[in-house]
């Protein structure tokens, strides 16, 4: 394991004692420390990263190589960085009862076949090219990264998520609390659970997507594998779906206040005399799909374009 | 019929009725099949396919509260931090206008609460705000859907939003909690003791 604290890094660079000296007036001094760390790494490794504030930009190279750069923020404790076996770990560790840390920028470049684990707390998160799994999570930060066929886990509170897909079916799973979240080119199996965030979903084919929230708007613009089954739900949230090319499904949409519009034909039945409520059931091409849409006040939308 | 009316009846009839028994035993005991058709309307419980739902999100609960109990634990403290967001504080949370998901998760889901209170105040303060509102918005969301409940009560649309709302509520609660522990009562979250 390597340590990059401040000492070790003037030591290792041989900076002499003009610098040693200027690091003793303080931790200003050390503001903006540079980073620069390489270790050899499985081509299919996992690469863990934790990094409070800042940034985190990852890039896949390739070769079997992990590499960091970037600055170290003020008053950060040290850098630590290990490479053994198939775990890479790179981790900003902050004093234990400081408050008056700066943020780290870090900059990796990984074998694309690596697997991904980043943390962060108001850090943005950018990862690109890297065709292993990835499992991106941030308090506030933002998270941009691109999805290959392997399974992606997006977590943020109030950041914001943006996902772009290779169109290669994979499964796609991102949670916020209020942060929205853009998903494009994206295939096979998508599920979102906000409670205020707005998710857009560009897919190409989908087979599975579940998308639920509280009062976030939900929109998701594809096509329907024949045997898809499509899941949404919102209290107040409205809920579009756009669909392309022939339709064979079921389709089973309500809602107890919302509207309820398609551009199908059927028309949505009130569900019962004396109180609030509709419900649209029709059967669309050979009715192999599923979709199902669920809303208490948020009106819902379903067409094929 | 009044006394005078079978007075006015002739002999061998009104002797006749004197010798009726004043009670008749049932040829079987039908207070089984009477019991069976009463005691869904008298306890009210939950739809049988509530209870799995009820036990899973009871479950999560647990877990998370175990895995924080663990995380707490582990961290030693290193300052203190005043608790906020006294607003996390819940009703019962009722199912409906007659039904209620129990004490049980009652009391699981005001610990998973209180415990995020102690934990929120370290977190981004543009994130704290927004958590707080948001949750605000899950008890908001339950407490329309119950209101809709009694206009319609019973209706299966109703009751699986409310259901799910309660989950999604738990979720947000149990996501947070795992965000936010590890990092003992420090003042601030380290991305280091996050839990993946």
């Amino acid at each position: 394991m390597t340590r990059c604290s401040p000492a070790a890094f003037f030591h290792r660079a041989r900076l002499g004692y003009p610098l040693l000296a200027l690091l003793a007036a303080g931790p200003a001094a050390l503001a903006g420390t540079p980073i620069e760390e390489r270790a050899p790494a499985d081509p299919a490794g996992q690469v863990e990263v934790s990094n409070t504030a800042g940034s985190v930009v990852i890039t896949a190279w390739p070769r079997n190589e992990v590499e960091v750069t970037g600055t170290l923020g003020e008053g950060t404790e040290r850098l630590e960085f290990s490479s053994s076996g198939k775990l890479t770990r790179v981790k900003v560790v902050l004093p234990r009862q400081s408050s008056r840390v700066q943020g780290t920028n870090l900059v990796l470049k990984v074998p694309a076949g690596s697997a991904l684990a980043v943390n962060t707390v108001s850090a943005d998160v950018t990862a690109a090219g890297v065709r292993g799994s990835q499992r991106l999570q941030s308090v506030s930060g933002n998270i941009h990264t691109e999805a290959a066929a392997e399974d992606v886990e997006c977590k943020t509170v109030s950041g914001d998520v943006k996902v772009t897909g290779s169109g290669q079916p994979g499964l796609l799973t991102v949670t916020t609390v209020s942060g929205d979240a853009d998903l494009s080119r994206v295939a096979g199996e998508v599920n979102g659970n906000t409670v205020s965030g707005a998710f857009t979903v560009a897919m190409g084919d989908t087979s599975r997507s579940r998308l639920r929230s509280t009062s976030g708007d939900l929109g998701l613009h594809g096509r329907l594998t024949p045997d898809a089954r499509v899941d949404f739900e919102s209290i107040s949230g409205n809920v579009r779906l756009d669909l392309q090319g022939p339709v064979g499904a079921e389709f089973d949409v309500s809602s107890f206040n919302g509207d309820i519009r398609n551009c199908f034909g059927p028309q949505p039945v009130r569900t019962s005399e004396y109180a609030p409520g509709r419900e649209l059931r029709f059967r669309e091409g050979a009715g192999t799909g599923r979709v199902r849409i669920k809303t208490l006040n948020g009106d819902i939308s379903v067409c094929n374009k | 019929m009044t006394t005078d009316d079978r007075q006015e009846l002739p002999g061998s009839l009104d002797a006749a009725l004197e010798r009726l028994p004043r009670s008749i035993e049932p040829g079987r005991d039908l207070w089984p099949a009477i019991e069976a058709q009463l005691e869904p309307r008298a306890a009210r419980p939950l739809k049988r396919w509530l209870w799995p739902a009820a036990a899973a999100m009871l479950l999560v609960v647990a877990s998370s509260l175990v895995t924080a109990s663990l995380l707490r634990r582990e961290s030693a403290p290193v300052a203190r931090v005043a608790p906020v967001a006294q607003e996390l504080r819940y009703a019962t949370a009722s199912f409906g206008p007659d039904q209620q998901l129990g004490p049980a998760y009652d009391a699981a889901r005001q610990e998973l609460a209180q415990s995020l209170a102690q934990r929120i105040g370290r977190l981004p303060p543009q994130a704290r705000r927004q958590l707080e509102r948001n949750l605000v918005e899950l008890q908001r969301a339950s407490a329309e859907i119950n209101a809709a409940l009694e206009l319609k009560p019973g209706d299966p649309l109703l009751e699986e939003l409310l259901l799910n709302a309660y989950q999604d509520e738990l979720a947000v609660l149990a996501s947070v909690q795992q965000l936010t522990a590890g990092n003992g009562s420090g003042t601030m979250i380290d991305a280091t003791r996050m839990q993946l």
